[in-house]
């Protein structure tokens, strides 16, 4: 079995749950959430055994078009961990999210899912702008149904329309990119792309301005600065769920795109290197700081969690820009996969906090976290947690990964964009300890212990020790993520 | 095909595409477009992209344009008012980003090298590709490489066979995005049964 038959099952699981919601109308949600949640489940353990013995391969049709490096294993296993999270966390928001649909009806929100998980593991191991552009256009078209699934809230159906309008208008700014890229490189996998651009003789402007719209359309996709406008909006009107795997999944899915198109842009003798990296720094500068200034001033914590992962993109084309750093010893793609994989505990967790007390008939303001301390001891730990964690408090996950960058940005003698950083890290310790306040502060609304189901207990106290063991002990995550380092290495000494 | 016809298609496309922005009436901007659209794809049959052009009248100026004029029709949008104050703002972004880009693509399309293609030898060309075509072996369509002799590019026919077979995986995802969005179009504009009782 190869991997490409556990992504193929996902995406006809999904359509096979969308017919039984069609002919069998009265299948109760339950049963459609064990499925959905039971099919993600298996094909996790299926992945984790195909993909430790590295010799599946591809069937021939998709041969040409997709290559299963470390890179790739990593983020399709990422892929399926986040979908099965945000599958459990829709089933735990479903009583309150029904009121918001049409009829009460959520079926789609247990299916769509799955044909986003195959979308974004092909988008992992694409090796083509073809591929990619194809596996990102149905990722991100499910995801515009996603947001504005519950219809009957506004703020969903302003954040729909606004995805919608937004992510249309880069997918434009994304294809007349690769247009010109294929006109300046004849080629559109990104290795012909790389050899193109080594090439004295290849044309410097049209490649520059393909590169341009390409990484906009990237950006926008990451939610980068410029282009990061819609985030907050879109964060704050989508379901708790879908919010989660916007943040997480989308997010990842666009690096990894963004990791690759970056290495091929500006791989060795690249003659538009320079330009690029200076572009991708100034960016990744730009979207630390808009990400987290504004932060400073929210109320609601969807929001700030909106702000909180333009900052995060910030971080991560920061690290993209520096290109190998040796002083990790990790690639910019390995910087990059184990920031993300850091990110994914701490987000999942603190939406989740969210999710509990939205159950519980509490808002979103920061406001409603107070005397979390007393309603619920497990979860205000968590939450502290996952909270101190984003801000990159050391012995945390989240400071690891920010450390990494910070480290490559030293190596490579980036100073303004370190100081960029190093205010947005500060920025991001006032508005997240800010909430943490709040969780302790003594005066609640109201003081009734939370009503906790044994799921979220066991989710919170697993999500929370991830983030502790990978703050004090990441050597395991980071050593597979250095491999491909070696491997390069060992290409190169040849 | 001569200069002029060559101006004339081009003044179509342009004259009416300004005019789509112009019009206040939604429906004189739409047909505008359509008209626009013509033009296009007339410009496109002169370069011998017969293909694309017939495209460019099946699906943009036939199916998408009657969709706008559906939708024109059924929200009953009545037209601007006339001597309403233009946004000057707008106009300006819209000027200025219309300009780089032009300018832009003026200078990059000045550097790229233009190699000599006449007629006669482009037909050359094809029944050299006509002759690697039938070489490449049985299993390939041969109408295409009949047509290649022939000096004719068989452009429908060569597309399908790249879309078919080079691009058969992509072609099943975007059937299957096709798929994920009528499921969203139902899902989100369906209504509701409750409130529909309650209403009648």
């Amino acid at each position: 079995m190869s991997v490409f038959t556990i992504e193929a099952f996902l995406a006809i699981l999904g359509l096979v749950l969308l017919m039984i919601e069609a002919f069998a109308p009265d299948i109760s949600r339950r049963t459609l959430a064990a499925l959905s949640i039971g099919g993600t489940a298996l094909a996790l353990v299926l992945f984790f055994t195909v993909a430790s013995h590295e010799t599946s391969s591809l069937p021939a049709f998709v041969q040409p078009w997709m290559k299963l490096d470390s890179l790739a294993i990593f983020y399709k296993g990422l892929s399926l961990v986040i979908t099965l999270l945000v599958l459990w966390l829709m089933h735990e928001c479903a009583p309150y999210l029904s009121k918001y649909t049409v009829d009460g009806r959520l079926s789609e929100l247990f299916s769509l899912p799955l044909i986003v998980c195959a979308g974004m593991m092909w988008m992992a191991a694409a090796t083509d702008l073809v591929t990619v552009f194809v596996a990102l256009e149905l990722v991100t078209v499910s995801f515009y149904v996603l947001v504005a699934f519950a219809r009957k809230s506004n703020l969903a159906l302003e954040a729909g329309v606004k995805y919608l309008i937004l992510g249309a208008l880069s997918t434009g700014i994304l294809v007349f990119g690769i247009a010109w890229i294929y006109g300046a490189t004849g080629s559109l996998s990104f290795e012909g792309i790389s050899a193109a651009l080594a090439k004295p003789e290849t044309s410097k402007v049209p490649a520059l301005l393909g590169a341009a719209f390409l990484l906009a359309g990237l950006g926008f996709k990451v939610a980068a600065a410029p282009f990061q406008s819609w985030v907050p909006d879109v964060y704050q009107g989508a379901p708790i769920p879908v919010t989660t795997f916007l943040s997480v999944g989308s997010k990842a899915a666009g690096f990894v795109v963004l990791t690759r198109t970056v290495e091929a842009l500006i791989g060795e003798h690249s003659i538009i290197g320079p330009e690029v990296k200076a572009l991708l720094l100034v960016l990744g500068a730009l979207t630390v700081l808009l990400g987290s200034l504004p932060a400073i001033f929210q109320q609601s914590v969807k929001r700030l969690l909106g702000y909180s992962s333009i900052s995060h993109a910030g971080y991560l084309i920061l690290a993209l820009a520096c290109g190998d750093s040796i002083r990790t010893g990790m690639t910019s793609g390995g910087i990059v996969a184990f920031y993300l994989a850091t990110y994914l505990p701490m987000t999942v967790l603190a939406f989740l906090v969210l999710a509990v007390l939205r159950v519980n008939g509490q808002g979103e303001d920061i406001r409603d976290f107070r005397g979390l301390g007393k309603r619920s001891p497990l979860l205000a730990l968590a939450l502290t947690l996952a909270l101190a964690s984003l801000a990159g408090l050391p012995l945390t996950a989240g400071f690891m990964g920010k450390l990494f960058v910070f480290f490559s940005l030293v190596d490579h003698a980036y100073w303004g964009a370190l100081v960029c950083a190093t205010i947005g890290a500060a920025a991001g310790f006032y508005y997240y300890f800010r909430a943490i306040v709040a969780i302790y502060s003594t005066e609640g609304s109201s003081n009734e212990p939370l009503k906790l189901n044994i799921a979220s207990k066991v989710g919170a106290t697993v999500l929370a020790v991830v983030i502790v063991v990978l703050g004090v002990y990441p050597k395991p995550l980071q050593h597979t993520l250095t491999k491909p380092v070696e491997v390069a290495a060992k290409a190169s000494a040849h | 095909m001569p200069p002029l016809l060559f101006y004339l298609f081009v003044l179509i496309t342009l004259g009416f595409g300004l005019n789509v922005v112009i019009a206040r009436n939604p429906v004189t901007s739409a047909l505008s477009l359509a008209v626009s659209f013509v033009g296009l794809a007339s410009l496109f049959l002169s370069l011998d992209a017969y293909f694309i052009g017939v495209l460019q009248v099946l699906v943009y100026a036939g199916a998408v344009m009657v969709l706008f004029l559906f939708i024109i029709m059924l929200m009953d949008i009545k037209s601007e008012e006339a001597g309403g104050r233009a946004n000057m703002a707008a106009i300006i972004a819209g000027v200025v980003v219309a300009g780089i880009l032009s300018v832009q693509v003026a200078t990059i399309s000045g550097k790229l090298p233009f190699s000599d293609k006449s007629t006669e030898t482009a037909a050359l060309k094809l029944a050299e590709a006509g002759a690697q075509w039938e070489a490449k072996g049985k299993e390939n369509l041969p109408t295409i490489s009949r047509d290649l002799k022939a000096g004719e590019l068989p452009d429908a026919k060569l597309m399908g066979e790249t879309l078919f077979s080079k691009y058969a995986f992509h072609l099943q995802v975007v059937g299957l995005l096709l798929l994920v969005s009528t499921v969203g179009v139902v899902a989100l504009s369906k209504r509701d049964n409750k409130e529909a009782s309650s209403q009648s």
